[in-house]
C-alpha cells in the first residue's frame, strides 16, 4: 500500500488518501499523467483495469473519470480519478488501453454513453449502442430525450441498412474464389442467447472473431438515477437474472456506505443466504448450459429440476422466484416470521441437490465424451487472467486466488469458514469444474450462516422478526461510494455518486464481468474449429444481462 | 406375385402406411423416452399419454408453406425431399419382415441381400449433401459437407462389420443369414454388432455423431432452409432409415423375427424397440463430438478394429463352428 502512495505521490496529486482496507484514492491534477500513472503502477503490480467510469457534472463543466484499477493477486487496488473538460469537442483523453488491455471494452462504453474520446484507442467505435440510436451520448446529463423520441421512429431501417452495406462488403472482399467467409453466430441461437459473433471462417477454421454486442441494452445505469434509493433495487436486480440477489447487496452496501449506517448481524446472515442461494440457482443454469452448447439438454434439464427447489426457496422468503426485490439499503426487505419453516425448506433444496450429486459426478463431470472434447481447449494461464482481468470462476479455474469474499468480506462472510475454490489447468473442463464445487462451497456457507442465525436466536441476539432493517434516511449526503461483491459470473463493482440530500442516485456504474469475458473471446475462438465456438462460450459462463446492461 | 399383393406391400405393410406408423411411433417413442430421462412430461395432452401429439405435428408441418429460397436452385432444392425417402424406403424389400409374407422371406429374395443394404443405405447421405447444396445457405453448405466427411469415413467400419456375419454363414442372403443364427454365433458376431451400432448412429447422424445438423455451431446444416411439406418429407426419410437400418442390424446380428417361443413380427419390433432404447440413452447422456475427433476415432480405431473383427470371425468360422 505504502509503495503504491509512494508511486502516486510522485505524480501531481490534488490528494491520495486511504479508502477501505484494500483501496487507495487519488485524485490526479493533469489529464497528461494518466497513462506515465497507469504505467508506473501496472510496473508495480497493479496490472488490471476493472473498469472506466466517467461521472457528468454540467454545472462545473466537469467529466470526472474514475478508474478503478487492481492488483488481483496482492489485493491492492487503486481508485484513480482525474477531470477533463465536458464539451464534446474537448472531451478527450489518452487510452490507457495500450497498457492496460483489460480497459478495452470499458471505455469503449464510456465513449458510447458518455462521448469521451479515448486518444490512441487502437478501435475507436460505437459500442453496445445500436445504429439507430439517434444522438448518441445516452448517459450525460444533458440528454435531449424528447428529441430522441421523435426522431427514433425516422432512423429505424439504419440497423437493417448497416447490415446490409455490411453484407456487400463481405461479398466484395472476400470474394468466391476460395472458402473464406463471414458466418454469423447469433443472436437468435440455442447456445448464445442475445449476442453475435462475426464469425470469419475458412471452411471450417476461424479466423478471426468480433463480437457484437447491445441486443439487450436497457440502460440501467441511465434508469437508476431516474428512480429513488429503494427503487433502484428493481433496476439493479435485473443486470441478469440468474443471480438476482448478489446485485442488490452491491447496490444496498454502497448506499449504506454513504449514508453511514451498519446494519444488522442477522441482516448480515441473511444477505450471506440469500447471495449464496443466488449463486447457487446461477450455477445451476451455467453448469447445464455448458452441456446444452455440446448438444446435450440432459444435464441443464436436471440442474432446472434441481434449481426449482432453490427458486422455491427464494419465492417463500420474497413471494417471487426470478426477481426477488429482497434486499435493500438497510437490511434485508422481509422479517423471518417463521425461521425454522424456511430453514426446513433450505434443508429441502440442499437434500435435494445432494441426492442427485452422485449422478451428476457419474454420468456428467466424468463423462468421456465431454473430457475429449472440453479437456485442453481453450486454456488461460496466470498471465491471460491479470492482463484481461477475468474475474470470478474464470479465474479460479486458472488457479488464481481470487475471491471479493474474502480478499474484501462484505455482509457477514468474515465471520464464516471459507476458502479459494481453484482448479489447476485453466481449460475448458475445468471451469466447469470450478462451477460445480462452487455450488458445493455455497451450500456449505448456507448452513454456517444457517447455523449462526439459530445460535444468535437462542441467545437472544436477534429478533428475526425486528432485526431484519435499520432505518435508513430518507435523503442521501453528499458522498460517492465504491462496492464489491462476489457476484455468480465474478467481481461486481458499482461506484454510486450522490448530491447533496438528494432522493435519487446522481450515478450508478455498474461492472459486470461478462464485458471482459466477451472480449477475451476475440483472442480464445480463433485457431479453434467452428464446433469450438459454443463450447468455448458456454465455458466462459457469460450472460448478456450484464454485458449489455 | 399379383397385382394386388404387390399393392398391399407397397402401400400397407412394409410399405407406405406402415412407415407412416413406425415414423408416428418413433418421434412419439423418441420424445417420451428422452422426457423420462430429462425428468420432463413430454407429449401429454393429445390422445392417451400424448400419443397422437406426433401425428397432430405431422400434419401440422404438412399445412406450413412450403418456402423455396430466392437464391437456392429450385429444381434441386424441391426434388432431393422426394427422392430421399423413397430411396430410404427402398431396402425394405430386402428384409424379411414377418413369417406371414413370402413364407418367412424378405419380398424380394436375393443372395445379395446385405450387399443391396449396404449400397442402398450408403447412398442417402449423398442426397442429404445434395440438399444442403442446393439450398445455398452457409450452413447448409457447411452441414452438407460435413455429412460427406462423415459418411466416407463411418461407411467402411459399417461395410466391414455389415461383412462379418455373410462371411460367418458363407451367404449374403438375409433370410439364411438369420436362420443359421444361433446363442453361439449371436456372441461371436458380438463385437460385428457393436461396431455396427456404433457406425450406424454416425450414418443415421445420431448422438453423439449428429455433427451435420449440430443446431448449436451450424443452425441445423442441411436442413435449415427447408420447411412445411419439404421438411416434413426429409423427416419422413429419416426415420425410415432409422426403421431400415436398425430392422438391418437385428436381421444380420439378432435373428430377425426369430425369438423365443414362437416366430413373428412382434419379436423384430422388439428387438428394434430396445435398439432405439439404446440410442435414445445415449443420445441422452453424451454430448456431440468434434467432427476432427470423430475422423480419428472411425479411421484408427473403428476401421482397423472392424478389419480385426473379420481376422476373428475367419478364426471363429474355422476352428469355433467348424466350416
Amino acid at each position: 500500500m505504502e509503495k503504491i502512495k509512494e508511486i502516486l505521490n510522485k505524480f501531481d496529486m490534488e490528494y491520495v488518501e486511504d479508502y477501505k482496507p484494500t483501496w487507495v484514492k487519488a485524485k490526479l491534477k493533469d489529464k497528461k499523467d494518466i497513462v506515465d500513472v497507469v504505467k508506473a503502477l501496472k510496473e508495480a503490480g497493479v496490472a488490471s483495469c476493472s473498469t472506466v467510469s466517467p461521472t457528468d457534472f454540467p454545472e462545473e463543466n466537469r467529466m470526472e473519470i474514475n478508474y478503478f484499477l487492481e492488483d488481483i493477486e496482492n489485493k491492492k487496488n487503486v481508485w484513480l480519478k482525474v477531470d477533463i473538460d465536458r464539451d464534446l469537442e474537448k472531451c478527450e483523453i489518452d487510452s490507457i488501453t495500450p497498457v492496460l488491455e483489460s480497459a478495452d471494452y470499458h471505455e469503449l462504453e464510456s465513449y458510447s454513453t458518455f462521448g469521451v474520446k479515448f486518444k490512441g484507442h487502437p478501435n475507436l467505435r460505437y459500442f453496445l449502442i445500436s445504429a439507430d440510436y439517434y444522438g448518441k451520448f445516452p448517459f450525460r446529463k444533458d440528454f435531449d430525450w424528447e428529441e430522441h423520441e421523435k426522431q427514433l421512429i425516422e432512423n429505424v431501417n439504419a440497423i437493417s441498412d448497416e447490415f446490409f452495406e455490411e453484407y456487400e462488403e463481405n461479398e466484395e472482399t472476400m470474394g468466391h474464389e476460395d472458402s473464406r467467409t463471414v458466418l454469423h453466430w447469433g443472436p437468435t441461437h440455442p447456445a448464445s442467447g442475445p449476442i453475435r459473433l462475426k464469425v470469419y471462417v475458412n471452411g471450417e477454421n476461424i479466423e478471426k472473431v468480433e463480437p457484437d454486442i447491445g441486443y439487450v441494452w436497457r440502460a440501467l445505469e441511465k434508469l437508476a438515477e431516474r428512480k429513488d434509493f429503494i427503487g433502484t433495487i428493481v433496476a439493479v436486480e435485473r443486470v441478469c437474472f440468474m443471480d438476482n440477489t448478489n446485485p442488490m447487496i452491491c447496490y444496498a452496501q454502497a448506499v449504506e456506505e454513504i449514508a453511514g449506517k451498519e446494519i444488522t448481524p442477522f441482516a448480515k446472515y441473511m444477505r450471506v443466504i440469500l447471495g449464496e442461494l443466488g449463486r447457487t440457482v446461477s450455477h445451476l443454469i451455467s453448469m447445464g448450459g455448458f452441456f446444452g452448447t455440446m448438444g446435450l439438454q440432459t444435464f441443464l434439464m436436471w440442474c432446472l429440476d434441481v434449481r426449482e427447489y432453490f427458486l422455491d426457496v427464494l419465492e417463500d422468503y420474497s413471494g417471487a422466484r426470478i426477481a426477488t426485490a429482497c434486499i435493500e439499503p438497510g437490511g434485508v426487505r422481509y422479517p423471518l416470521n417463521d425461521y425454522k419453516a424456511w430453514f426446513e425448506e433450505i434443508n429441502k433444496a440442499i437434500e435435494k441437490w445432494e441426492s442427485v450429486k452422485p449422478d451428476i459426478e457419474d454420468i456428467f463431470m466424468k463423462n468421456p465424451l465431454m473430457v475429449t472434447r472440453a479437456k485442453n481447449t481453450g486454456v488461460f494461464t496466470k498471465e491471460d487472467v491479470v492482463e484481461n482481468y477475468l474475474a470470478g470462476p474464470i479465474a479460479r479455474a486458472s488457479n488464481v486466488k481470487v475471491d471479493v469474499r474474502i480478499d474484501e468480506p462484505y455482509a457477514g462472510y468474515a465471520d464464516l469458514e471459507m476458502d479459494y475454490v481453484t482448479c489447476d489447468s485453466g481449460d475448458a473442463r475445468d471451469r466447469l469444474f470450478i462451477i460445480y464445487k462452487e455450488i458445493n462451497q455455497s451450500i456449505d456457507l448456507i448452513r454456517q450462516a444457517m447455523k449462526k442465525i439459530e445460535e444468535g436466536i437462542e441467545a437472544g441476539e436477534m429478533d428475526p422478526k425486528k432485526d431484519h432493517m435499520v432505518k435508513m434516511p430518507r435523503r442521501m449526503p453528499e458522498g460517492e461510494a465504491v462496492s464489491r461483491v462476489e457476484w455468480a459470473r465474478g467481481e461486481m463493482l458499482m461506484h454510486l455518486v450522490t448530491m447533496p440530500k438528494s432522493t435519487n442516485p446522481y450515478r450508478l456504474k455498474i461492472k459486470a464481468p461478462s464485458v471482459n469475458h466477451t472480449r477475451i473471446l476475440e483472442k480464445l475462438i480463433p485457431g479453434h474449429t467452428l464446433s469450438d465456438i459454443p463450447l468455448l462460450y458456454g465455458s466462459m459462463h457469460i450472460c448478456q444481462g450484464d454485458l449489455d446492461r | 406375385m399379383s397385382v394386388w399383393e404387390m399393392l398391399f406391400y407397397i402401400l400397407v405393410f412394409p410399405g407406405l402406411l406402415f412407415l407412416l406408423g413406425w415414423t408416428f411411433f418413433v418421434f412419439y417413442f423418441s420424445r417420451k423416452v428422452l422426457a423420462y430421462v430429462h425428468k420432463r412430461v413430454g407429449p401429454h395432452y393429445n390422445g392417451p399419454a400424448g400419443s397422437l401429439q406426433t401425428v397432430w405435428d405431422v400434419f401440422k408441418l404438412l399445412t406450413k408453406e412450403s418456402i423455396t429460397p430466392k437464391s437456392a436452385d429450385p429444381y434441386l432444392f424441391n426434388i432431393i425431399p422426394i427422392i430421399t425417402p423413397l430411396v430410404a424406403a427402398l431396402p425394405v424389400i430386402l428384409i424379411p419382415w414377418t413369417p406371414l409374407i413370402n413364407n418367412g422371406h424378405a419380398i424380394l429374395d436375393t443372395d445379395y441381400g446385405v450387399l443391396g443394404l449396404v449400397v442402398l443405405i450408403g447412398v442417402e447421405p449423398f442426397l442429404l449433401f445434395l440438399t444442403g447444396f442446393g439450398s445455398h445457405n452457409k450452413y447448409s453448405f457447411l452441414g452438407g459437407m460435413r455429412i460427406l466427411a462423415q459418411m466416407i469415413s463411418m461407411e467402411a467400419p459399417f461395410f466391414l462389420a455389415a461383412l462379418s456375419p455373410a462371411l460367418l454363414f458363407g451367404t449374403m442372403n438375409l433370410y439364411e443369414i438369420m436362420y443359421s443364427n444361433t446363442w453361439l454365433t449371436t456372441l461371436i458376431l458380438l463385437p460385428g454388432a457393436i461396431i455396427f451400432i456404433i457406425t450406424m448412429l454416425g450414418i443415421l447422424e445420431q448422438p453423439p455423431f449428429n455433427i451435420p445438423d449440430a443446431e448449436q455451431e451450424i443452425v441445423y446444416g442441411f436442413y435449415t432452409e427447408y420447411a412445411g411439406t419439404n421438411y416434413t418429407l426429409l423427416k419422413f426419410a429419416e426415420f425410415t432409415e432409422i426403421l431400415v437400418v436398425s430392422a438391418a442390424a437385428v436381421t444380420l446380428f439378432f435373428g430377425g423375427y426369430r425369438g423365443l417361443f414362437f416366430d413373428s413380427f412382434w419379436w423384430l419390433f422388439l428387438k428394434i424397440a430396445l435398439l432405439a432404447v439404446v440410442m435414445v440413452a445415449i443420445r441422452a447422456s453424451n454430448p456431440r463430438l468434434r467432427l476432427d475427433q470423430m475422423l480419428k476415432f472411425t479411421w484408427s480405431w473403428l476401421t482397423p478394429l472392424a478389419i480385426l473383427n473379420l481376422v476373428w470371425i475367419t478364426f471363429a468360422k474355422l476352428y469355433i463352428v467348424g466350416v
